[in-house]
């Protein structure tokens, strides 16, 4: 899963401390996420769009070659 | 405060919390853990309630449950071979320290045994020998040679007993082990 959190951080001149306190993660998760090493869960992926103001499909991206852990078990 | 003052704090209450009790087990006073357990755990949720960051992270949430099921696997197997072989001991070699009985028939027709015990894994002779005992009559052996003749058969099967428990606990410990992630993970199962 490829996304565009630090891009649309940046657009939103937010930090990944403040977007981590907005979406009720911790700083750390917002870090792999950007280095598309941990895929979210549904809900916190809906919650990062919503936050931007955008679609699921405009933050999120699915490959299939990437293969990171999951937090969809929560 | 930030969660590794809150980690801190509780670590601090916990460990205050168990010298308290175990103070009061020694002391034999009984009041102090009905009021030192429940004052620290309203402590900890004190501080809990004052952790201004998120306490519950999908991603730590996630890594915490793969390292648990990583430990119970290293834990259940590593354990499952400790209890196979402290357990083996019991049934491949029963008497440790070596201890041999010998038979002699005596001019008057009675049979006599000397008991002797040798160091534990060496070959039995005069060097390794750590003491012996004769019963003179076998057939009309008297009490201290019965209790002698005991001691060094419970002596004998002692060390490798002490195995084998260790090995049966360990396994038990492995099972309720199992048990205890089964019935979680039909809870969970259920739940999801």
């Amino acid at each position: 899963m490829r996304n565009r959190i630090r891009v649309l951080r940046a657009e939103h001149d937010m930090t990944q401390e403040q977007l981590a306190e907005l979406v009720g993660v911790t700083r750390n998760t917002i870090i792999s996420m950007e280095k598309n090493k941990y895929c979210p869960s549904l809900k916190l992926a809906y919650r990062i769009a919503r936050l931007f103001g955008v679609g699921i499909d405009d933050v999120f991206t699915y490959e299939e070659e990437i293969d990171g852990p999951s937090g969809d078990d929560e | 405060m930030k969660r590794i003052t809150y980690l801190t704090c509780s670590l601090i209450v916990a460990c205050m919390v168990a010298a308290m009790v175990g103070w009061s087990m020694a002391a034999g006073n009984f009041l102090i853990p009905v009021v030192a357990i429940p004052l620290g755990i309203i402590v900890i949720l004190a501080c809990r309630a004052q952790v201004d960051i998120v306490m519950a992270d999908e991603r730590e949430n996630r890594i915490r449950s793969k390292a648990a099921l990583r430990t119970l696997e290293v834990v259940v197997i590593g354990g499952a071979i400790a209890a196979i072989i402290l357990y083996s001991f019991v049934v491949s070699i029963p008497l440790t320290p070596i201890i041999t009985g010998k038979l002699f028939l005596n001019d008057d027709g009675t049979q006599s045994m000397t008991i002797a015990e040798y160091k534990p894994g060496s070959v039995p002779g005069p060097q390794t020998l750590v003491r012996s005992n004769t019963i003179k009559n076998l057939n009309a052996m008297n009490e201290t040679e019965a209790m002698t003749y005991c001691t060094y058969v419970r002596e004998g099967f002692s060390e490798n007993e002490n195995r084998g428990l260790a090995g049966t606990v360990i396994g038990c410990g492995l099972a309720a082990l199992l048990a205890t992630f089964g019935v979680f993970y039909l809870y969970y199962n259920r739940k999801y």
